[in-house]
């Protein structure tokens, strides 16, 4: 049998069975089509219908059931299902009962569903508008009968028309000039009935006419008061008395609302008042007050007038104005502290407390507002590189005065906060070089001459300025910290070796050496001395051990950075002295001399052979410092080449350990520019790298176009005249030529 | 008076044994600083001598005797290198 024999005879069967299904819609008509159309061809759809030959029981069932076999169809209807006729009007009736049972609040006899299912089926059918249109009469009818009920409200028609309305007289006009005179007076301080007030008003919210007849002239005499009373006050009082007058006004009127006038007069109200007394006064106010409420050393008060004068520049949208003004402030006052040449040595502090005070009234005042934090480090920005390299100098020199020895008075996390406010500070400068520079140099003597308070805070402050700056901003940093442990363990190794034991047995001198990677420190000028024959043999011991442990290396001494205890007898008694390792060796000049023998200037030069500067300094500790051990002839501040020594063989100290070494701490002059004239010379090479690396990627630039792009590159700030020098010293090295039309053009040599 | 020095502490510096400015025939950068794959100079980078004299980055020796054509000499001489004791 062929698929479609065997569908035709389903045809027929099935029909009949579909067609009396009458709640048939179009949409399943439609998919018995496409059912009809999957079924051709293809007996898929019923599988258990093929014969499968090799089961002899199904071809035996097969034989037993030869009738047609029933297939579904599912066909559309030939005519649209109809409603009954008078389906509308019976379903009307059946709502409006329900309507009018609402409107005259009794019980609906009819279940919501079905009411609703009645109303879904008119929609359906097309009937909505009519049924919109019998609602809408329904309502209106109901109304009409209530209309007639209300004699209230005929009462008040009534009213308003024979009394309040501008034709009948002018009681109305009366009224309201009363009502306004009565405000009038009370914003003046008197005290007036508020329950006439707040009925009368009421009268005129009832009969619907508050907003024309009393709103209007009402704003507009309040704005007229407020405008006079703000150019009045605003030169009369001083501006904190004037914000708290008209926080005062505003509160007065809130008050005024909630009292007795119409709640819908509120916005318009408190923007008269915005209008006239704040908006109009922004820029006086900060003007005239601005910078008194800053400086107000009444910390707690001027925050609290700060906050004020925030929050009603805030009302009016006026606060990029204060922002302006704020950030002028700080960097009015921060330049102040930044250029005056007299207070350096405060100058840290001084800032630090400028950052804690604006970060207060940011945060309590202005609402921990982010764009006024922002403008707090905008304006530290400028202000900070105003002065170029001495902040840099100093934040640097502040944090070697925290981590030195004998700053004990703080705790671990004072240290911390310190240390983190004045990475802050850090955080703005342009010029970090600097810093770098000098906080290294303040590094080294710390850990070489053991002053650090401890590597606890060191090393936590070098951990914050990786984070800050990167590791290889304190890769060099972190060399030193490793040179020092390097150093110990070397150190242990050879006072475990046989040579030291010699050293310890028959020189009997302490020996400890710090042994320092070249690249990692700070440099140093080699400064001359010559060491009594002990010391030498002993220097020379150490050396040729740390070389048969480290080929290929050259060991330089420091003698400036060496430091010594020495071991005096004097008179009274002994003593222990630490002394640098130049005192050290001008003091083994004194041993054994005969009771008040002299020992020139030019004597000791030639014996130690330190240079003059440094012999200078050395003596002055020894004779004219706080710890005297030599007597000075003649007596005097300064040391001059032709002065002569003795001991004071009197000597005394209340301690059996003097440290004289302080000068060691104490940065030179010299030393000073030494580390700028470093940091310098490597801007330059950075310039130079700079302008190679923009003039290889762009061939040939003007020389304005050139420098413009290097300045954007450089991390300080360079001076023009500088570059320039430098562009005439790349081109003077071939690495850049100028356009032999337009000088003006420089190209790039390959 | 009578002094005696009790205990020293020194500081030295350290650097390679090398002429002064002398550079890396590798890779032109002096010995003081560091090899172009390193970022600081000394313990981290140190030189390698040839029994031939010659000096170089350790790191940029290493390089090179690992390419073929540098058949394990040494780049100066061209002789069969050799690390110096």
């Amino acid at each position: 049998m062929s698929s479609r024999s065997r569908q035709n005879t389903i045809d027929k069967t099935s029909r009949s069975n579909i067609n009396h299904n009458a709640t048939y819609t179009p949409m399943q008509r439609k998919t018995s089509k496409k059912y009809d159309l999957v079924n051709h061809g293809k007996d898929l759809i019923f599988p258990s219908h093929k014969p499968i030959p090799d089961r002899p029981n199904d071809a035996v069932r097969q034989g037993h059931q030869k009738q047609p076999i029933k297939k579904l169809v599912i066909k559309g209807l030939k005519d649209k299902p109809k409603l009954p006729a008078n389906y509308e009007e019976e379903t009307w009736s059946k709502l409006r009962a329900a309507v009018q049972a609402i409107f005259n609040c009794q019980r609906i006899g009819t279940s919501l569903e079905e009411l609703y299912k009645a109303c879904e089926n008119l929609c359906l059918h097309k009937m909505a508008s009519s049924l919109y249109n019998r609602l809408a009469g329904e309502i209106e009818e109901h109304l009409k009968v209530e209309k007639t009920k209300l004699v209230r409200d005929k009462g008040l028609e009534i009213f308003k028309k024979q009394i309040m309305s501008s034709s009948a007289g002018d009681i109305k006009k009366k009224t309201i000039n009363g009502l306004i005179a009565f405000i009038r007076r009370e914003r003046n301080g008197d005290a007036v009935d508020r329950h006439l007030l707040r009925s009368l008003i009421h009268m005129f919210i009832d009969l619907g006419t508050y907003c024309p007849s009393f709103e209007n002239p009402f704003l507009l005499e309040t704005r007229n008061y407020y405008h006079h009373e703000g150019l009045r006050l605003i030169n009369e009082f001083t501006v904190p008395r004037y914000l708290k007058h008209v926080k005062k006004r505003l509160k007065e009127e809130s008050d005024r609302i909630s009292q007795y006038l119409d709640w819908k007069t509120k916005n318009p109200l408190t923007k008269v008042v915005d209008d006239e007394l704040i908006k109009r006064h922004v820029d006086a106010l900060l003007d005239k007050g601005f910078n008194d409420m800053m400086e107000d050393q009444h910390a707690d008060e001027h925050i609290q007038e700060l906050g004020r004068l925030y929050d009603l520049l805030a009302r009016v949208g006026a606060l990029d104005r204060l922002r302006l003004y704020f950030g002028n402030y700080i960097k009015k006052t921060g330049s102040g502290i930044v250029n005056n040449i007299y207070h350096e040595s405060t100058m840290v502090e001084d800032l630090l407390a400028l950052k804690k005070k604006m970060d207060s009234i940011v945060a309590i005042s202005f609402d921990g507002n982010y764009n006024f934090a922002h403008t707090v480090k905008e304006s530290f920005e400028v202000f900070i590189n105003q002065r170029q390299n001495k902040p840099a100098e100093l934040i640097a020199k502040y944090v070697d005065l925290k981590l030195k020895l004998g700053n004990k008075r703080m705790d671990d996390s004072e240290i911390e906060k310190t240390l983190d406010e004045v990475l802050v500070l850090f955080r703005y400068i342009q010029g970090k070089d600097i810093f770098e520079a000098f906080y290294k140099r303040d590094l080294a003597k710390r850990l070489l001459l053991n002053k650090s308070a401890s590597f606890d805070y060191e090393k936590s402050m070098l951990s914050k300025l990786r984070k800050e700056c990167g590791p290889g901003f304190t890769s060099k940093l972190e060399g030193m910290f490793k040179d020092i442990d390097l150093s110990r363990d070397f150190m242990t190794s050879f006072y475990h070796s046989r040579i030291s034991e010699n050293l310890r047995t028959n020189i009997k001198i302490d020996l400890y050496v710090n042994v320092l990677t070249q690249g990692f420190w700070p440099t140093y000028t080699p400064a001359p001395l010559i060491l009594p024959p002990v010391m030498a043999g002993c220097q020379e011991v150490f050396k040729e051990f740390y070389l048969s442990k480290h080929g290929g290396r050259n060991l330089k001494w420091q003698n400036s950075l060496g430091h010594c205890i020495l071991a005096a007898e004097f008179q009274k008694g002994n003593k222990e002295l630490v002394v640098s390792l130049f005192q050290a060796v001008v003091l083994l000049q004194f041993n054994d001399l005969r009771q008040k023998e002299r020992i020139s200037y030019e004597h000791i030069k030639e014996q130690t052979g330190i240079e003059k500067k440094e012999l200078d300094r050395t003596l002055q500790s020894l004779a004219c410092g706080k710890v005297r051990v030599l007597k000075k002839y003649p007596k005097g501040r300064d040391v001059n080449t032709t002065d002569e020594f003795t001991v004071d063989e009197t000597f005394d100290f209340k301690f059996f350990r003097i440290k004289v070494n302080a000068i060691q701490m104490k940065e030179t002059l010299e030393e000073n520019q030494e580390t700028n004239e470093r940091v310098f010379l490597d801007r330059q090479y950075q310039v130079d790298a700079a302008l190679v690396r923009i003039m290889k990627m762009r061939k040939t630039l003007s020389h304005n176009e050139l420098i413009s792009e290097l300045l954007s590159q450089l991390k300080f700030k360079a001076q023009v005249s500088d570059i320039k020098k430098r562009v005439e010293s790349l081109i003077e090295r071939e690495y850049l030529e100028r356009d032999t039309e337009d000088s003006s053009i420089l190209r790039y040599l390959a | 008076m009578k002094v005696k020095v009790k205990g020293w502490h020194g500081v030295a510096v350290w650097r390679w044994d090398v002429p002064n400015e002398e550079v890396c025939g590798i890779c032109r950068v002096p010995f003081d600083g560091c090899c172009p794959t390193c970022k600081t100079p000394g313990d981290d980078c140190s030189l390698i001598w040839g029994e031939c004299t010659h000096v170089f980055h350790m790191h940029c020796l290493l390089r090179w005797l690992q390419t073929e054509g540098s058949r394990g000499q040494c780049p100066m001489d061209r002789r069969k290198w050799v690390t110096a004791k």
